[in-house]
C-alpha cells in the first residue's frame, strides 16, 4: 500500500545525501540516554535482549530522544528550559544538525518525526507567557524551521503521532514556568488539556480534567494502534492527595481515570515520569521514580498491580509485557510470567526509553 | 573487617555490601518485626478481655512503642503495609471521617476481624484506634457498645497485620534482600543495590521525622498547626520522634561495620534536644518557647542526617536517585 508517507519518505530517500539505515548500527529496538559512571552523558542503542548496539556521547544531559523512522538518526533534546536539540548520528556519534529555536521559543523535552521521517514537530513552549507551540522542522532541508503552530494549551510536555499518522496528540501541561528559573507561577489556576492537533495546527479535539484534579499536570502519553491514549500526570497540590495518575481517552469519548489503591496511590508520591502500553496492548503501565515503583493497568482503567524497583523511570513496550529502565543501571523485562533482569550496566538510565 | 574497611576507603573502594545487608536485617529489622508482632497480639488479646480505653492504653502505648523502630520502612512487605498500621499524616482527616461513618450506620464490618483487612487504610491500624480510645468524641463508649466491638476488631487487625509483615520480611523479602545480584533477583540486581535501598529508608526516615513529625505541627511562624502533630490525642509525639531518630541511627550503623562517632554524637545531641521539650505532644508550638525547642530538636535530627550521610552513605558510596531527583 503506497501512503503518503512512504511516498514522502520514498522521495526523500532518492532527494538526499545517503545517510545509513539503523541496520549499520546494529538494529536497535529501543534508543536510551544515560549518564555513564565517568559523569559524562550518551545515548545508547539497545537490542530487545538489553545489550549495546551502539553507544555515542552527548555533550550534555538529555531528556528524551527521537528517533527517525529509516535513518541512524536521532534528536536529542535539551532539559528544560531547552534552547537546544542535537540531530545525532548514531553510527559515529557527530552532531549532525543543531536545532535552535526561534528567540524566545524553549524546547519542552519532547518531539516525534512524522510524514515518514520528512517532518520533525517539537513540544515548545513561548518562554514569556508558556504558552505551547509546535515547532515544525524540515528534515531534508537539513532540519530547517520552516513554522509553527499553537498547542491550545500551556507548557506543553510529550507530544505523540496517532496511528493515522495526521493527528498529533498534546500533553498540555498546564504550568507556567518562570523563563529563566522554571518556577511554577500558576500553581491554582493552572488547566492541563489533552489535545488532538492536525499536523496543520487544527484542533480535533481537546479534553480537560474534572475540575478537583485541575493541579494533575498531564505529562507524558502512549498511544495503542487503534487509537486508544493513555495519560499520566504528576499532582502538583498538596502531598497526600492520592490522585489518579493515569488517564485513558479516545478521540471523541470522554476520558477515564485510572486510580490505583490507596496505599499503592500513595507510594507513586503523586507522580508518573513514564507510560507506556505493553508490547500485545492488552495493558499498560505507570512508572514512578520518586516511588521507585511501576502501576499496571487494564485498558479499561483498573489496578493490575505493582512492581518494586528503585529509581525506576524508563518505560516502553516489550514482546507482550514492557522494558523498564532505571537510575541503578538496570534493564528490566515484565511480562506474563514475572519480572526478569535483562541487564544492569555502569550507567543512571534517563528518563525515556525510544521505541523505534 | 576494620582493617579492611580502612583498607578500602584509603583505595576509594566501596566496602562489601552483603554483612551490611545481613546485620542490618539479623541486628535490627527482623527482631523489631518479631517484637511488634508479640506487642500486637497483646494489644489484641487485651482488646478481647476489656475494650475500654483505660485498660487499652498500656497495651497500645507498648505495641506503638514496638512498631517505631520498623514503622518507617517502605520496602518489600512495608511498602504499602507500613500505611495500613501508620495511616499518618492525614491532613483530609480520612481516619475520624470513616470512622464515624462507620459508627453512625452500625456497619457489620466491625464485628468481622478478618473482614477488615479490606476497609479503607485509614481506618486501620494505630491512629484509627487512637482516635477511638483517646479523642474524648469517640472514647466515651461501654462494653458491649459498637464502638467496643470497632476496637476490639481493629486491635484484632492490627495484630494481623502485625503478623503478616513479621512473616513477610521473615519468610520472604529478607532473602530477597540477602540473594541480590543472583540471576532470578529482578529487583535487586546487585549487593550494593539491596544496601542502597536500606540506606534509603534511614535517609528518608529522618526526613520525615524533620519534615512531618516535627515540621507539620511547627506549621509556620505565623501560622503553627499543634493540630497536625503525630499522635498527639495519646501524647506520643515527641517520643514517636524520638523512637524513629533511634531506628534511623540503628539501623545506620547496622549497616555499617565500623564506628561512626559523628553519628553517635549527633544522636546524643538529638537525644539532649529532646530532653528539653515540655509538652510530649508539641501542643506547646504555638508559644516562642515551644517552637523554638522544636526547632533545635528539628536541627538535631537533620544533623542526625548529616552525620550519617558523611560517616556511611558516602563512604558505601551512596548517591540520591537520579531520576526521581529530576523533576520534569
Amino acid at each position: 500500500m503506497t501512503t503518503r508517507r512512504g511516498f514522502l519518505a520514498s522521495l526523500m530517500a532518492v532527494g538526499t545525501a545517503p545517510r545509513l539505515g539503523w541496520a549499520a548500527v546494529g538494529n536497535p529496538d529501543f534508543l536510551a540516554a544515560a549518564k555513564d559512571p565517568d559523569g559524562r552523558f550518551a545515548l545508547y542503542g539497545l537490542s530487545a535482549t538489553g545489550a549495546t548496539t551502539f553507544r555515542v556521547a552527548l555533550p550534555a544531559r538529555g531528556h528524551a530522544g527521537a528517533a527517525h523512522p529509516t535513518r541512524a538518526e536521532a534528536v536529542a533534546f535539551a532539559r528544560r528550559p531547552g534552547d537546544f536539540a542535537l540531530v545525532i548520528d548514531c553510527a559515529t556519534g557527530d552532531v549532525l544538525h543543531r536545532l535552535t529555536p526561534p528567540a524566545g521559543h524553549h524546547l519542552n523535552g519532547h518531539g516525534v518525526f512524522a510524514e515518514g521521517g520528512a517532518l520533525l514537530l517539537t513540544s515548545e513552549q513561548v518562554a514569556e507567557t508558556s504558552d505551547g507551540r509546535i515547532g515544525i522542522w524540515d528534515v531534508s532541508a537539513g532540519y530547517a524551521r520552516i513554522g509553527a503552530f499553537a498547542t491550545g494549551g500551556l507548557g506543553p510536555h510529550e507530544i505523540r503521532l496517532m496511528p493515522d499518522g495526521e493527528t498529533l496528540v498534546v500533553a498540555n501541561g498546564g504550568i507556567a514556568t518562570d523563563p529563566t528559573d522554571r518556577s511554577k507561577q500558576n500553581v491554582d489556576t493552572m488547566r492541563p488539556s489533552l489535545a488532538y492537533l492536525s499536523l496543520d495546527g487544527d484542533r480535533k479535539d481537546e479534553v480537560d480534567l474534572p475540575a478537583e484534579l485541575h493541579r494533575n499536570s498531564i505529562r507524558h502519553l502512549a498511544v495503542r494502534a487503534d487509537g486508544l491514549v493513555g495519560f499520566a500526570m504528576q499532582w502538583q497540590g498538596a502531598s497526600g492527595a492520592a490522585t489518579p495518575l493515569l488517564g485513558l481517552h479516545r478521540m471523541g469519548e470522554t476520558p477515564g481515570l485510572a486510580p490505583a489503591p490507596l496505599a499503592d496511590e500513595l507510594a507513586m508520591q503523586g507522580y508518573a515520569g513514564s507510560v507506556a502500553f505493553g508490547g500485545d496492548g492488552s495493558e499498560l503501565a505507570i512508572t514512578s521514580p520518586r516511588g521507585g515503583r511501576l502501576h499496571r493497568f487494564a485498558p479499561d482503567g483498573a489496578f493490575i498491580g505493582a512492581v518494586t524497583r528503585a529509581d525506576i523511570c524508563g518505560l516502553a513496550p516489550l514482546d507482550t509485557g514492557y522494558l523498564a529502565s532505571d537510575g541503578l543501571g538496570g534493564l528490566i523485562a515484565l511480562g506474563p510470567d514475572g519480572t526478569r533482569a535483562l541487564a544492569r550496566q555502569d550507567v543512571a538510565w534517563d528518563n525515556h526509553i525510544v521505541t523505534l | 573487617m576494620r582493617l579492611f574497611a580502612i583498607l578500602a576507603l584509603a583505595l576509594g573502594l566501596a566496602p562489601p555490601a552483603g554483612a551490611g545487608v545481613d546485620a542490618a536485617l539479623d541486628d535490627h529489622i527482623l527482631p523489631g518485626f518479631a517484637v511488634f508482632a508479640s506487642r500486637s497480639a497483646d494489644l489484641a488479646d487485651t482488646a478481647a478481655e476489656d475494650c475500654r480505653p483505660q485498660a487499652l492504653r498500656p497495651a497500645y502505648h507498648a505495641a506503638f512503642d514496638a512498631w517505631m523502630p520498623v514503622a518507617d520502612l517502605r520496602l518489600g512487605p512495608s511498602e504499602t503495609g507500613a500505611l495500613s498500621v501508620g495511616f499518618w499524616p492525614d491532613p483530609r482527616g480520612f481516619t475520624p471521617r470513616k470512622l464515624t461513618q462507620f459508627i453512625a450506620s452500625q456497619d457489620p464490618i466491625a464485628r468481622d476481624p478478618q473482614g477488615y483487612s479490606d476497609v479503607s487504610v485509614a481506618a486501620r491500624g494505630f491512629f484509627a484506634l487512637e482516635r477511638l480510645i483517646f479523642d474524648p468524641g469517640f472514647s466515651d463508649y461501654a462494653r458491649g457498645s459498637y464502638t467496643c466491638a470497632l476496637v476490639t476488631t481493629i486491635a484484632a487487625d492490627l495484630a494481623n497485620q502485625a503478623a503478616a509483615l513479621d512473616a513477610g520480611w521473615r519468610e520472604d523479602f529478607a532473602e530477597t534482600l540477602r540473594t541480590a545480584g543472583t540471576p532470578d533477583n529482578a529487583t535487586f540486581l546487585s549487593g550494593q543495590e539491596a544496601l542502597r535501598a536500606l540506606y534509603t529508608q534511614v535517609a528518608s526516615s529522618l526526613e520525615f521525622t524533620a519534615q512531618e513529625r516535627l515540621g507539620a505541627p511547627m506549621g509556620t511562624f505565623e501560622r503553627p498547626r499543634p493540630a497536625r502533630a503525630e499522635a498527639w490525642r495519646s501524647g506520643r509525639s515527641l517520643r514517636n520522634a524520638r523512637l524513629a531518630a533511634e531506628a534511623a541511627h540503628g539501623l545506620a550503623t547496622a549497616l555499617a561495620d565500623w564506628p561512626t562517632p559523628q553519628s553517635d554524637a549527633a544522636l546524643d545531641a538529638l537525644q539532649a534536644a529532646a530532653a528539653r521539650i515540655e509538652d510530649p505532644a508539641f501542643q506547646d508550638v504555638d508559644t516562642p518557647q515551644g517552637r523554638l525547642r522544636a526547632e533545635v530538636l528539628q536541627q538535631a535530627v537533620t544533623g542526625l542526617r548529616a552525620a550519617i550521610a558523611t560517616e556511611i552513605g558516602a563512604r558505601y558510596g551512596i548517591a540520591p536517585g537520579f531520576n526521581s531527583q529530576d523533576g520534569d
